[in-house]
């Protein structure tokens, strides 16, 4: 069965913020605290507002064609 | 890889995080994009095959009405569609045709509900194609360049270079 790409961006989010907690453990200095609050932070935010988007819609999808069945 | 030089690798691997989700998330929208038309397409479809039910319906309902009028303009003797008291019984074609409206009707309100929501995440979509094929890069490249710098300070050479 192929997955719902909503829940592939989620585990992509989770890659991606696993991959900067191992980061974070040898960079700790000002300007990571920057790239964090200015790019990393934002990034995640728009991703998971942007998945949260797409799940809505792919439960509704999934709904009309389970509702039109027949 | 020495210790020191522990956190050019962890920015190393961050950056090489970074474009592996831009590539996987990019993946992510075009199936997005992909699964929205294959659900309007199926709708379309279905849409399609019920106006063609409910057009057949509608047809045998008015030939059985019809043959009914005939029937009873013929008088009681004559053959066609009608109930035990004599009546005309094209009751079933009517309620042949009700079903295919009904369901002719939701597949649209469907189609109406999914126009509607798509459009709105239409616009949610387009940031995120744009954070992806905009800021993402520059992110990755302002990775690189702490890296270079971070190398250049410590006279590492940098892989690949």
């Amino acid at each position: 069965m192929v997955s719902r790409p909503d829940r592939d961006g989620d585990q992509q989010v989770r890659l991606l913020d696993d991959a900067w907690d191992q980061a974070a453990e040898h960079w700790r200095d000002g300007m990571a605290r920057e790239f964090d609050a200015g790019h990393l932070a934002p990034l995640l935010r728009e991703s998971r507002g942007y998945l949260d988007a797409l799940r809505a819609l792919m439960d509704t999808l999934e709904a009309a064609e389970r509702e039109t069945e027949g | 890889m020495s210790s020191v030089h522990a956190d050019i690798d962890a920015l190393t691997g961050l950056r090489e995080a970074l474009v592996r989700y831009r590539h996987a998330q990019r993946e992510v929208a075009g199936r997005g994009e992909e699964e929205i038309r294959l659900v309007r397409a199926s709708l379309e479809a279905k849409a399609s095959r019920w106006r063609a039910q409910l057009a057949q319906c509608q047809a045998e309902l008015a030939a059985c009405q019809e043959r009914a009028a005939q029937a009873a303009a013929d008088g009681p003797a004559a053959d066609g569609p009608a109930a035990g008291d004599g009546q005309a019984d094209c009751s079933g074609y009517a309620r042949a045709a009700e079903q295919a409206g009904e369901r002719l009707e939701q597949v649209r309100r469907w189609q109406q509900r999914i126009d509607a929501e798509a459009s709105e995440f239409q616009g949610t979509a387009g940031r995120f194609a744009d954070l992806l094929e905009n800021d993402l890069p520059r992110t990755e490249e302002h990775l690189l360049a702490i890296v270079r710098s971070l190398e250049a300070a410590r006279r590492v050479q940098a892989p690949g270079a």
